[in-house]
């Protein structure tokens, strides 16, 4: 006998029916996947279609290297075996096919023994993966998921296919033991010969497992459009159609123009946004580093997902009728143009948002939730002016006097005339325009650090002006909050008198400013040269520019804001300046860096009343508390106004302070 | 139902207010203009009042060319169209002046209901009111903080008074001047803001109204304004020191008695 294995042993001419039923199988894949991509094309346009080689190589990594999902130890490893698990068993499977049907047949004696021993080892690690994902499911229970009997469908249907696969081979090796010894290279298949088989086996067993395993096979891949499956393909999909740009809202374009602003209709989001909720597999991770869900908001960045994923499903059966009578029936059918908001995905939730994008920079498959959430405040903003009572106020102020506090537009540069630091109509000679914002000009608490980064930057030397009086809210709230009307008109009001005075390079002490104008600015022709003072003064410090003289006697932490690091990716260039600063001890917070926990003020949120849930600041300082350091130090001034106030509402002004970077700096430096 | 509502353009209450140096006008340079708070009230009970019964809210403002701004916001709102009393002849008056103004064009106009702010927030004269109420010959209720509508004929409205509240009902048409708690203004939509540019505003000029130059603006006022000038700048505060709380005591008796001469 050789060292092979023969292609539907004991099945006789029977197999061929294998065939048909496969052809059906793969028919309805091709069909239903076809239905999903029409009806992810009712989304409006978008373009991601760029940088090929950067999208492909993410694919590799994320989806072959499975790099975001093996973030977490239990989930990674158990998503890990069942992915590469399965991924060499369809290898196996085209192998096994080629070989049979070029007629080439290469899988033979050693070849084949190593085929043998690599797929069931395949098999083996695909069904730990599926028990380990029974195990978490059903025993223990985390939060982050969700249980619907579809879940329990597809997992024992995984299973069942891979058991029943080494059933088969454990029932033919049964048979074939005696004359074909080296099917112990096989070494799942036969064990469960042993287990499993009489010494001699059983045809008639073998005959039935082989068909019970082709048709769950084949269901398998019949069932995956239209279950959790699908994320085969729409998670390959939503990696290689990822967001490449750095966290920038969309611009609305022909504001003047436009009849409808964001979105309230499914159809209005994109069609990548379309696709993107059939990629979540409702893994929980957005979820469990949602600053608002963890506060017991009600927003779950999971839960709008699948909230808009369902009314998207049901507004495409009337389209799919269509689609299916090749449009001949013209029928608008029921849910078709229903709105989501408060149908679907509650105001509240929409509101509670601060932005921090925990939820897109923890899902496994580029899933962008927040920005969804985006388009629906500004329907409600621009469309409705339906908002917090609070933020009309927020909303005149910044209209009336640039800036979301209300202070008179005249006093935006009172805080420089008694620091002398110069506005660029005394003088456009400078190397730097300091864009200050609101909270450096009008906030007493961060004006101390508007001074500091003046004083820091007049320390080594650097030639710089701000705009003063002439200066206007860049708009970062405005735009978050989906007034994108009122953020446009202040947009090109700033770029028009940054021109005027020939700016080519800022540095902002606001990570919010910092953000804006540097990736939204250039949505409307202000291309700028944009720097944070983390990024300068670290510069500044490595090129012996700035000579800090005396350390920090304190043990101190880090809270990284999220506009500086998840958004710009700034984690290394603070923590440069803390070392700079000779702290007792720098001591990292659980969550930090690319875990940061936000302070509870993006996205608006610090123009709002907190009325719901438990307060986000409170829940950061305790991470800050937890380290048992004294200090906290921030680089945005709605941080470091968020962490102060919770120092004083938990009342541990005694034990804790919180302080700005550049004003350590600027004492260390002595200036 | 004809509603109508009288607007004014006013500084924005943070506004750096100075006089000129000459201390005859007020420099109005760089000055950010809105619409007068209570107006705003004003335009939001006509629309409300608008979208229970149905009919036109128009608008009437007395003002410089600037003055577009305020009646576009309030065309963004969701009043119908605008009339602009627009003449350098009609600035510089008073109270009575621009009331007979508003009183010329509106005696042209349908009207069933007139709402106006209680006052304007610059110059506080809350005078504008009752001044046209008797020049139409209607009357005129102002402070009003509820208004409902009783048949189509009656209003019954509440009014703020000292210590309590007159419930008033009274016969249309009739002027009733808003005040703080009448009711929260709408923030215009986008869509509103855009529409808002396509809605009729006339602009009328002294010929327009009947009226002759000695009749309106400072040559027609009854009222003159002789001096503007800022209030003296507080002094800083002080800190009484010492060493007990009965040594801080009788130093703070004898700055009280000594400088401030109110003991």
């Amino acid at each position: 006998m050789e060292v092979a294995r023969e292609l539907f042993w004991n099945v006789g001419r029977a197999g061929n029916l294998a065939y048909l039923i496969m052809g059906i199988a793969v028919l309805i894949f091709i069909y239903a996947l076809y239905e999903r991509i029409m009806m992810w094309r009712r989304g409006g346009p978008e373009r991601r279609c760029d940088r090929a080689g950067e999208r492909l190589w993410g694919v590799i990594t994320n989806v072959i290297g499975q790099l975001r999902v093996l973030r977490e130890t239990y989930p990674g490893l158990m998503h890990g075996l069942l992915f590469w698990g399965f991924l060499v068993l369809m290898v196996g499977a085209a192998l096994d096919a080629l070989d049979h049907y070029s007629g080439l047949h290469f899988l033979k004696g050693r070849v084949y023994l190593g085929f043998s021993f690599i797929t069931d080892l395949a098999g083996l690690m695909a069904l730990v993966g599926a028990v380990l994902a029974l195990v978490r499911r059903y025993v223990i229970r985390p939060r982050a998921l969700d249980n619907k009997p579809e879940d329990a469908f597809v997992l024992l249907l995984i299973i069942g296919v891979l058991v029943t696969g080494f059933l088969v081979e454990g029932a033919r090796i049964a048979v074939q033991a005696k004359e074909a010894p080296w099917e112990r290279w096989s070494f799942v298949g036969w064990t469960a010969a042993g287990w499993f088989f009489e010494p001699g086996g059983s045809l008639g067993w073998h005959k039935a497992l082989w068909w019970i395993h082709l048709l769950l096979s084949f269901l398998f891949v019949a069932v995956i459009v239209n279950t959790k499956l699908l994320h085969i393909i729409s998670a390959i999909l939503s990696t290689y159609f990822r967001n490449l740009k750095p966290q920038a809202l969309k611009p609305i374009e022909n504001l003047e123009e436009a009849e409808t602003f964001g979105v309230n209709r499914i159809e209005e989001f994109t069609w990548v946004d379309l696709m993107q909720l059939d990629a979540c597999i409702r893994c929980g991770r957005c979820q469990e580093n949602c600053p608002a869900f963890l506060t017991d908001k009600p927003l779950n960045p999971k839960d709008v997902i699948q909230d808009l994923k369902a009314a998207f499903l049901e507004t495409s059966r009337p389209f799919l009728q269509r689609l299916r009578s090749w449009g001949s029936e013209d029928q608008q059918g029921n849910g078709e143009g229903r709105p989501i908001i408060g149908e679907r995905i509650s105001e509240d939730a929409i509101w509670s948002c601060t932005t921090c994008a925990a939820c897109i920079e923890q899902c496994p498959v580029f899933v962008e939730q927040f920005p969804k959430l985006m388009e629906m405040r500004r329907y409600l903003t621009l469309m409705e002016s339906r908002f917090p009572q609070e933020l009309q106020t927020a909303f005149r102020n910044m209209e009336n006097n640039s800036n979301p506090w209300g202070i008179g537009m005249h006093m935006r540069g009172d805080w420089a005339k008694e620091a002398g630091v110069k506005t660029l109509s005394e003088d456009s000679d400078v190397e730097f325009l300091f864009y200050v914002g609101c909270a450096g000009s009008f906030d007493d608490r961060n004006k101390k650090v508007a001074l500091a980064v003046s004083r820091l930057l007049e320390a080594a030397g650097i030639k710089f002006g701000i705009l003063g009086v002439e200066e206007g809210c860049c708009g970062d709230s405005a735009r978050r909050l989906g007034n994108e009307y009122l953020y446009q008109i202040m947009v090109q009001q700033n770029i028009e008198t940054m021109k005027k005075y020939g700016v080519k390079k800022i540095v902002t002490m606001c990570p919010h400013c910092y953000n804006t104008l540097k990736n939204e600015y250039p949505q409307f022709g202000g291309d700028f040269e944009v720097y944070h003072y983390v990024e300068l003064l670290s510069e500044l410090l490595a090129q012996g520019r700035l000579k800090p003289s005396k350390a920090l006697q304190l043990e101190v932490t880090y809270h990284d804001s999220c506009y500086l690091g998840r958004y710009n990716g700034l984690y290394e260039e603070p923590r440069r300046i803390i070392k700079a600063l000779k702290p007792k001890a720098m001591k990292e917070m659980e969550r930090s860096r690319s875990r940061s926990f936000c302070c509870g003020a993006g996205g608006g949120r610090f123009w709002m009343e907190e009325h719901l849930g438990r307060r986000i600041n409170h829940e950061r300082m305790a991470d800050v508390e937890r380290t048992g350091a004294r200090m906290v130090i921030t680089s945005c001034p709605f941080c470091l106004t968020m962490l102060s106030d919770a120092i004083k509402e938990k009342e541990l002004e005694e034990r804790f302070e919180a302080k700005d970077l550049a004003e350590l700096l600027k004492e260390a430096v002595g200036v | 139902m004809e509603i109508l509502v009288c607007l004014k353009q006013v500084p924005d209450t943070e506004a750096d207010i100075r006089p000129t140096s000459d201390m005859a006008a007020i420099d109005y340079a760089g000055v950010k203009f809105i619409v007068n708070v209570y107006d705003e009230y004003a335009v939001e009970e006509a629309l409300r009042l608008k979208e229970k019964v149905g009919g036109k809210v128009t608008i009437v403002c007395l003002g410089p060319d600037r003055a577009v701004e305020a009646i576009r916001t309030a065309l963004a709102m969701g009043a119908d169209e605008a009339v602009h009393l627009n003449d350098p002849a009609l600035l510089e008056g008073d109270a009575y002046t621009t009331a007979l103004a508003l009183a010329k064009v509106i005696q042209g106009m349908a009207y069933d209901v007139i709402f106006c702010g209680k006052q304007a927030i610059d110059d506080d004269l809350a005078q504008v009111p009752s001044i046209l109420g008797e020049m139409l010959g209607i009357p005129t209720v102002t402070n009003v903080q509820k208004f409902e509508l009783v048949g189509d004929k009656k209003a019954k409205v509440h009014r703020q008074v000292e210590g309590g509240l007159d419930v008033i009902e009274l016969q249309l048409p009739a002027i009733f001047t808003a005040t703080k708690g009448l009711n929260e203004p709408r923030y215009p939509s986008l869509p509103g803001i855009m529409k808002a540019k396509k809605k009729p505003l006339k602009a009328l000029s002294l010929s327009d109204l009947g009226l002759s130059e000695d009749q309106v603006g400072s040559k027609g006022a009854l009222m003159k304004v002789v001096k503007y000038s800022l209030p003296p700048m507080r002094q800083a505060g002080k800190i009484v020191d010492g060493e007990t709380p009965e040594e801080k005591a009788a130093k703070l008796v004898k700055l009280l008695r000594e400088e401030a001469k109110v003991i």
